[in-house]
């Protein structure tokens, strides 16, 4: 599959490889230059292989209040809220964003692009009380615009005012040029900036316009190691349907008070009895490059394992996301194990290095 | 994409250079641009004995980790330490300052059953399709 941008992306020479079906760039000039310029000023990112799931009607919020972790009730028009599916016994069938777009009536979910499918199917298949549910994937295509300077672009090429928006916040903007935008100050870079959905028909016409702005075009290389030097988890990676929120530490997006969704009894128990492991982080002591699959071990005993890993290219050392046993403690030394060879690593929790966000 | 005449290459994409009884060993043009940024670099120790197609090393980037090969037999003489705190260079001066190691060659037979630039040029040709 391509997303609408693929032949601008092989115009700027973009490298193309295959992401779970999608034909997508993993760099175009190289992903330490990408990463930088989203830090320092601003990148632009297509990620319009995201899902996105439309849930409608008088019945909305019951019907996400029964599968998502989150209480959508209290969402005022225009919050953005991040949140799980969870299956029966917790764990994550995929993590998403919540769009506010009318309370009790219109609801968007952006998805992770592969699970766009299972999680519509997972959703409607609960869907007893008959909500209106759209798969709008193959009609709206995502532009991310991340890092400080998104603000004085976005004024530049759309007249648009983002100071004034909150973080986890977002605007419906009507225009001539590219039709009707949703505007949200989210990322998954934490660089600061926006994530822009719009009808696919205009998403050249905006990339383009970014671009000659300064936007630096970045590829899901920079998106990586990017979201990893904040502790973002990825879906699939650091976490998956056997793992649930409370074991990734993600226990913000949960709303244990809610009367009742999806997974909630496992997850109270969780709650009470503790989980046997948790998700933290790892900064490399010894040179090296931590690797998904990599084993942790303390005093020679294995304590888990690496989920992502790569060198931050701020910081210049080794970083990793792990599950680890709950014996190993914040700041202890361990060792990971890189083929044959044993680097130090401290346990650390994450970010890595300091958003540009404000919470 | 650049591949100098006076060098000699492998299928996997390194290159030779011939300094009388010893080998100058790096990984090519093409080899970093397919790679991208590379993060780390590590060799064999120096004074190892290595026969032709033996791992000297490995280069890693952002997404994978790769072998370096000996292209012929001899002892690793030695190492490029200025890697291990610039990988970097790899990506900026492949066939210059990022040259990996040195080795003794055991038999110069060896070096000239190695590609040279053009044969390299119309393999990697081949290899991009």
């Amino acid at each position: 599959m391509k997303t609408p941008l693929f032949s601008e992306h092989t115009k700027l020479g973009a490298r193309i490889v295959d992401f779970h079906g999608w034909e997508m760039p993993v760099w175009y000039s190289g992903i330490k230059a990408e990463h930088m310029a989203t830090r320092q000023h601003c990148g632009i990112f297509d990620v319009s292989h995201m899902g996105e799931i439309y849930v409608r009607g008088t019945n909305s919020a019951a019907l996400l209040n029964h599968v998502l972790t989150i209480n959508v009730s209290p969402m005022q028009q225009g919050r953005v809220r991040y949140t799980f599916l969870l299956n029966e016994s917790g764990g994550i069938i995929d993590d998403l964003t919540v769009y506010c777009i009318k309370p009790e009536e219109e609801y968007l979910l952006c998805v992770n692009a592969s699970n766009a499918e299972p999680d519509f199917a997972w959703i409607d298949s609960h869907n007893q009380i008959q909500a209106d549910i759209e798969n709008a994937s193959d009609k709206l295509a995502l532009l991310a615009l991340q890092g400080p300077d998104s603000a004085q672009i976005l004024m530049q090429c759309l007249d648009f005012e983002l100071d004034q928006m909150k973080y986890f916040n977002f605007r419906l903007v009507s225009t001539q040029a590219f039709g009707k935008l949703l505007i949200s100050k989210t990322g998954y870079t934490g660089a600061g900036g926006v994530e822009i959905f719009l009808d696919q028909t205009f998403v050249n016409l905006l990339w383009q316009k970014f671009i000659a702005a300064g936007a630096t075009p970045c590829g899901l290389g920079a998106r990586d190691t990017l979201r990893l030097e904040m502790g973002y988890p990825l879906h699939g990676n650091d976490i998956t349907e056997s793992t649930t929120p409370l074991e990734a530490n993600l226990s913000f997006a949960v709303d244990l008070k809610k009367e009742a969704f999806i997974g909630k009894k496992i997850l109270e128990k969780q709650q009470q009895d503790g989980t046997a492991r948790q998700l933290i982080g790892l900064v490399l002591l010894d040179k090296g490059v931590p690797r998904q699959g990599c084993p942790c071990l303390k005093n020679d005993q294995e304590v888990g394992f690496i989920t992502s890993g790569s060198i931050s290219p701020v910081l210049g050392k080794g970083i990793a996301l792990c599950y680890l046993d709950r014996s190993v403690a914040q700041n202890d030394e361990i060792a990971i194990k890189v083929r044959d060879k044993q680097l130090k690593a401290r346990v650390t929790r994450p970010p890595f290095v300091k958003g540009n966000v404000d919470k | 994409m650049n591949i100098p005449d006076d060098l000699k290459y492998t299928k996997d994409h390194e290159w030779a250079r011939d300094e009388g009884n010893r080998v100058r060993v790096g990984i090519t043009d093409y080899a970093q641009s397919e790679l991208g940024d590379i993060v780390f670099v590590e060799f064999v120790a120096t004074g190892t004995e290595v026969a032709r197609g033996d791992s000297v090393g490995t280069v890693e980037s952002v997404k994978a980790v790769s072998d370096i090969y000996a292209p012929l037999s001899g002892t690793i003489a030695e190492i490029n330490d200025a890697l291990e705190d610039s990988p970097e260079l790899v990506n900026q001066d492949p066939y210059g300052k990022a040259w990996m190691v040195m080795i003794e060659m055991e038999d110069p037979a060896e070096l000239d059953a190695l590609m040279d630039a053009q044969t390299y040029d119309a393999y990697v040709a081949q290899e991009a399709k």
